[in-house]
């Protein structure tokens, strides 16, 4: 019943894309670099992981087109793992067996439950905007980047965006906190409650239970709160049962400032003009208006090269998905400018730790990662909504470090067994 | 032919009662047991560590629940939970110092303890309000997860599990984490076997007919339903421990959501109620179905040279797998472990079934 020999290379890996568009004069030539992709493509992380992965095609294509890595053309194997954790690990089992050392869940749960092989095997994981918070404490987490904000990072720049709004002090402003009753929602409150106290902000903690679709009663108890301020940690149509409740309760948008969770599909369903107001914290920039979406659009979509439907290009989550893998790519062609070829987890290590101010043309807030921080600095901005397109409303910020800086330090001290 | 009954005569209760009459079952269970024992020797590390291990492990969770509502007649919705208590009481205790051996039975234990809490729902309601109770005690727990970081490490956190050691010898090696689930599916499987043919297992079958009949027989139906939650608890806790100790290699609370819940009682259904081979062979479907459906899918497009996105790629073979679950409850409402039945019953006097007709 269970089949002994091993799978020949390409059927094993689930879907692999081959690239087909390599330029000819790299046809054959050198080894792939492979990205192990091991995805949530049909439960939990549905909402963004299709626009995800077809950025990441259309990225690697265009990067191909270009000439690969120095010379070495990009190869993307992506999986499903349906959110399971036993599937992510034999995922990851497999492709680890396939030659991959550079992997990327896309999913908490997996994430963590990857965390102990990937760091015994001592290769890669890309862990943007998923997994421990804690992990980018370098100094811990050696083997995993995840380059990009934490929510802890998130809600501190949040909160430093409420400041500077309310001519730079918080004494008496009363900052509301609703969020959706489990760990992805939970996170923020230690970062809240530290900052509170520091700032002399009022702070209302308002929890409404998963799936989410019912917020009624935290909405009511915001309306008594008056708060100047709600910062949101919500997902997907959650916002779309908020922007109701505020409506009913008679609550302005432009109070409301989201996790970076929220995109053109939510506005869609919240209703453009009546999201007008509305803000969320990101650490990419949305819309289309951005050299290397414009770079996309022209080499692959208007030749009809696309990976996928051009609709889902305006979406933030394409972007998301571009700035993640911009990284990655970036960091592999500093590992092979230090460390030369063959590629291997240790150099691209260190190709990670070298990205310097690295913002992909404007894609992204600058990443600085070093050996000690492999967020690279976490910075997110604020965007508004006008009704019809994102306009930034701050610079890149990345404020209250120090207090960041204790939780994740206090955090990955537990991870630690021996 | 092969599973001669020539010349079986019971001259005794002792040989009446033997676990494998017919010397056919017993030796294919011997076969069965030297080759999990070669595995490591015959299967590449890829298949023993990602799917035999955790397919023998969730076996003995089957096992477990498939005691209390396979053979009690008790449904239970919050089995993993009664996992996730195991799991973090074995990892605790481990990280407080407490040698593994002890740490695993603490596991079963607390476990044990916790499940008999369950138990004490099951003497007020039955059928699909019991089904309910559990499953609320399931989000009880899940919300104790999610809201005690003295538990869980905090929240979005996770919680190592410190070097496995038994016997004072760390277990490392793929081998060695593979003998040790081995290990436990098959003390697990003798349980039951034996279970099965004891005054206790009789008792939980009567309990399970109708308790009030149980009862005039003189069987204690409060007292049993009791028996079957703790021992199966107990089962539960230390199969949770040594999932996080084998497998994951830290426990964490999505591991033993509800979904994981439904899952093990999947199994169980689709394996076949109080059925042993059930068990097993319910576990490979729900577990490993899933991967290999999609293995087997997209090496058949790659063959074909079609062309999809990997959206599509994805969900097909959820579609397939689901549709397989429906076909094969179709085939036979009693489970796999029933169809293994059918299949032995036709080969009982094959060739000469036709005789009979």
């Amino acid at each position: 019943m269970l089949p002994i020999r091993k799978y020949a290379k390409g059927l094993a890996a689930g879907a692999v894309l081959g690239i087909a568009a390599l330029s000819s004069s790299m046809a054959q030539a050198a080894d792939p670099i492979k990205f192990g992709m091991c995805y949530d493509l049909s439960k939990s992380y549905t909402f963004i992981t299709p626009q995800i992965v077809q950025a990441v095609r259309d990225l690697a294509e265009l990067t191909n087109m270009k000439g690969g890595i120095d010379g070495h053309p990009i190869e993307l194997i992506v999986q499903d793992h349906g959110n399971e954790p036993q599937r992510g690990i034999e995922c990851y089992e497999k492709l680890k067996r396939e030659g991959v050392f550079i992997f990327d869940m896309l999913s908490t749960p997996v994430s963590i439950a990857v965390l102990p092989r990937i760091m015994s095997d001592k290769n890669i994981l890309l862990q943007s905007l998923v997994g421990r918070g804690d992990a980018i404490d370098g100094s811990v987490f050696s083997q995993i980047f995840p380059v990009g904000p934490t929510y802890w990072g998130q809600i501190a720049n949040d909160i430093e965006y409420v400041r500077q709004t309310h001519n730079g002090s918080l004494k008496g402003v009363k900052i509301a906190f609703v969020y959706v009753d489990y760990p992805f929602g939970q996170e923020p409150i230690e970062i809240l409650k530290t900052l509170a106290a520091k700032e002399g902000f009022e702070l209302g903690l308002f929890p409404y239970p998963l799936p989410g679709s019912d917020q009624s009663s935290a909405w009511t108890q915001i309306r008594k709160f008056q708060p100047d301020a709600i910062v949101s940690w919500s997902l997907a149509k959650m916002h779309v049962v908020a922007s109701r409740e505020m409506k009913r309760n008679g609550i302005p948008m432009d109070k409301y400032i989201s996790v970076n969770w929220l995109n053109e599909i939510d506005i869609t369903n919240i209703g453009p003009a009546e999201a007008k107001g509305l803000k969320r914290g990101t650490n990419v920039a949305g819309g289309q208006d951005v050299p290397i979406v414009k770079e996309i659009i022209a080499e692959l979509y208007d030749k009809g090269k696309g990976n996928g439907d051009r609709a889902k290009l305006n979406d933030v989550y394409y972007n998301t998905g571009l700035a993640i893998y911009s990284v990655a790519f970036e960091a592999a062609r500093l590992a092979v400018e230090k460390g030369g070829w063959p590629l291997n987890a240790e150099k691209m290590k260190v190709g990670f730790e070298s990205l310097k101010n690295y913002d992909a043309n404007g894609l992204f807030a600058p990443v600085t990662v070093t050996a000690e921080d492999h967020g690279g600095g976490g910075k997110t901005r604020i965007e508004m909504w006008d009704g019809e397109k994102w306009v930034p409303q701050t610079d890149w910020i990345g404020a209250y470090n120090d207090v960041v800086w204790e939780v994740v330090k206090k955090s990955s001290k537990s991870f630690k067994t021996e | 032919m092969f599973y001669r009954q020539s010349g079986i005569r019971h001259r005794s209760y002792v040989s009446d009662s033997k676990l494998f009459p017919i010397p056919m079952d017993r030796n294919l269970v011997l076969f069965l047991f030297l080759l999990g024992l070669a595995a490591p020797l015959l299967i590449d590390t890829l298949y023993l560590n990602s799917y035999v291990l955790p397919w023998l492990i969730w076996t003995a969770a089957a096992l477990g629940l498939n005691l209390v509502t396979g053979w009690a007649g008790q449904l239970h919705l919050g089995y993993a939970a009664i996992m996730a208590v195991g799991a973090y009481s074995a990892v605790h205790a481990a990280r407080f110092g407490i040698p593994w051996e002890f740490a695993l039975l603490i596991a079963g234990l607390a476990s044990a303890a916790i499940g008999s809490v369950f138990a004490f729902a099951a003497m007020r309601v039955k059928g699909l309000y019991l089904a309910l109770t559990t499953l609320a005690m399931q989000f009880v727990m899940d919300w104790v997860l999610s809201h005690v970081p003295a538990i869980t490490g905090g929240s979005h956190a996770s919680l190592q599990s410190p070097p496995f050691k038994l016997l004072g010898q760390p277990i490392t090696s793929d081998a060695g984490l593979y003998y040790v689930a081995f290990g436990w599916c098959v003390i697990v499987t003798i349980f039951v076997l034996n279970m099965r043919r004891t005054g206790l297992g009789r008792a939980l079958v009567a309990v399970r007919e109708k308790d009030y009949a149980a009862a005039i027989l003189g069987v204690n139906s409060l007292y049993y339903k009791i028996v079957a939650f703790a021992t199966s608890s107990f089962i539960a806790g230390i199969t949770g421990a040594l999932l996080v100790v084998t497998f994951f290699f830290l426990a964490s609370p999505e591991q033993f959501s509800v979904t994981v819940s439904v899952q093990v009682l999947a199994m169980v259904i689709v394996g076949g109620l109080a059925s042993i081979i059930g068990s097993y062979l319910g576990a490979a479907l729900i577990l490993l179905m899933p991967g290999f459906a999609n293995s087997l899918f997209s090496a058949t497009a790659d063959f074909l040279g079609w062309q999809m996105d990997p959206e599509t790629l994805a969900h097909i073979p959820n579609a397939a797998y689901g549709a397989l679950i429906i076909i094969f409850l179709m085939v036979e409402p009693l489970g796999l472990g029933k169809i293994y039945n059918n299949i032995r019953d036709y080969f009982l006097v094959w060739p000469f079934d036709q005789m009979k007709k």
